[in-house]
């Protein structure tokens, strides 16, 4: 298949990135990452001393605001997730950002609150497992996406591979959205460009922490979000300065690259 | 108009079992349809149990399971799970299916529900449920029916539990419609026995009294099979009588069972 963005891109990416080994060794040292979740169990030993933050929504009236919190985590599901950004960028600092358990829970503003609160905090790199299929939304995550795009914040979102388009996942300009693979390898992801969903990444049978100082065996969309979060810390390790759009030509050059490398290493098989 | 007070008390009684027989009517062939679907579902997806459940309040974050099948099916119909709370919660507010899967956790891991029915989920598949642009609700499986036990559900059966989340949202839908129309009766009723402390007290002691609600149940049977025709009111009468007869007659308890 040819490059449907033409040799430039890769040209002009591929010098940066890929002859230099430095990001595939970095561990996300001097990295934030935003976690927009179900809050996370700090206590965790795989996660001890990675989380810089927690805090959770508060509702008053029509506002919703954000308080710091030590109740750790409500469903488990934001410490399965913290737990592979752990394991891929383990000097990352985490700030978790809990919309779950607020009274009215339902309601898709409060997740919005979460993210305007990541993007305001300028946090590098934005984790998101959530979404809304509310038409009402559409307009007004477009416009938080795009000034998080101009402050320069990373936002990975998980698709949620249903019938419904759910926002943000659908929006291709100012977002990575990820699909679950089957892959093991949890640095092997693949980019689908031309795809609604354009990235895919490990997400079926993740063991990873959860509640308790347990773990668990876990399948969804939402597991494949953190792996392009993790790896992406490491990149930003090594170039501080990445806008979100070089993350995803990044991402595409080291995607390409790897599929390059497998189809190079079967072809003697083939033969 | 009634003549009387026990005229009018009548009248309140009649239009009572009219709409205790409406609410059956309404509600119970959505509920049966939905239990039905989940056993189909649970069976094609090798799951040991399925279940329901729905938000208490529209956006309330509060979920309640609404249907079960398998074998705590009895004690977890009616289990309230609060806001962001648990596995559920946070497919309700993710909008995401998720699997998870702890085979060797002897006590099981879903803390909220295990606790209470004394079940073990070692394995659990969670959809949501999506009526138009909303999540209205969660269905879940959980464990497998047969060998291999600790096998963890697949992404081939995430895509098939997410399409019969289509079919159950359709009914959830029409459940919660019709629990609407029985709210709106029953407020009618209320406020038009808000004098009557007679008719709230009778009112009351029914829905406490299981053998009342027994006998509405034989009320409804009566009253279905009348509806069929003359032949059959008479067929019943004369069948009623005739047990009571006996009954009368030996002046002992039938002991039918």
């Amino acid at each position: 298949m040819t490059n449907p963005l033409g040799p430039t891109l890769e040209a002009a990416t591929a010098p940066k990135f890929l002859p230099d080994p430095a990001w595939v060794d970095a561990s996300g040292r001097g990295v934030t990452v935003a976690m927009i979740d179900s809050g996370v169990d700090a206590s965790h030993p795989d996660l001890a001393g990675r989380i810089f933050e927690e805090v959770g929504a508060k509702i008053e009236g029509s506002k919703v605001t954000f308080e710091s919190v030590d109740d750790g985590d409500l469903a488990g599901h934001g410490t399965a997730c913290a737990g592979i950004i752990a394991r891929l960028a383990p000097d990352a600092k985490i700030a978790s950002i809990r919309v779950l358990g607020a009274s009215g829970s339902g309601d898709a503003q409060i997740f919005l609150a979460g993210l305007e609160y990541a993007v305001k905090k300028r946090y590098k790199i934005i984790n998101l497992s959530l979404g809304t299929t509310k038409p009402q939304f559409f307009a007004p995550l477009h416009d938080l996406l795009d000034r998080a795009y101009q402050a320069g914040c990373i936002i990975i979102a998980a698709a949620n591979n249903l019938p419904q388009p759910s926002f943000p996942s659908i929006f291709s300009s100012s977002l990575i959205s990820v699909v679950k693979s089957e892959e093991p390898d949890p640095l092997k992801f693949g980019f689908h460009y031309g795809e609604v969903i354009e990235l895919t990444a490990p997400g079926v049978s993740i063991r990873t922490p959860w509640l308790n100082g347990g773990y668990r065996t876990l399948t969804g969309n939402s597991f494949a979000c953190p792996h392009i979060t993790g790896l992406l810390a490491r990149l930003v390790e090594t170039h501080p300065e990445l806008t979100p759009f070089q993350a995803k030509s990044a991402l595409y050059a080291i995607a390409r690259r790897n599929s390059k490398l497998e189809r190079a290493d079967r072809r003697p098989a083939d033969a | 108009m009634p003549e009387s007070r026990s005229d009018e008390f009548l009248l309140r009684l009649q239009s009572l079992f009219r709409i205790m027989d409406a609410e059956r009517l309404l509600t119970d062939p959505i509920k049966d349809a939905m239990t039905e679907l989940l056993r189909t579902s649970a069976a094609r997806l090798r799951a040991e149990g399925a279940s329901v459940l729905v938000q208490t309040a529209a956006d309330s974050g509060d979920l309640k399971f609404l249907a079960a099948t398998g074998e705590v099916a009895d004690r977890i119909v009616g289990l309230e799970i609060p806001a962001g709370k648990g596995i559920a919660g946070f497919v309700l507010m993710s909008g995401q299916p998720l699997v998870v899967s702890e085979p060797d956790d002897e006590s099981g891991f879903y803390a909220e529900v295990d606790k209470t029915t004394g079940f073990s989920t070692k394995l659990l598949l969670a959809v949501p449920l999506r009526f138009r642009d909303d999540v209205i609700g969660v269905l879940e499986y959980v464990n497998r029916n047969s060998e291999p036990f600790s096998e963890p559900f697949t992404p081939a059966e995430m895509d098939i539990a997410a399409a019969y989340a289509d079919a159950v949202a359709a009914l959830v839908n029409a459940h919660l419609g019709a629990e609407l129309m029985c709210g709106l009766s029953k407020r009618m009723l209320k406020e038009d026995a808000e004098d009557d402390a007679e008719v709230r007290a009778w009112l009351h002691s029914m829905r406490e009294n299981s053998a009342h609600v027994r006998a509405l149940e034989l009320a409804a049977l009566v009253s279905e099979l009348s509806s069929k025709g003359d032949a059959e009111v008479e067929l019943c009468r004369t069948l009623l009588e005739s047990v009571i007869g006996y009954s009368r007659s030996t002046s002992v308890k039938l002991d039918l069972a």
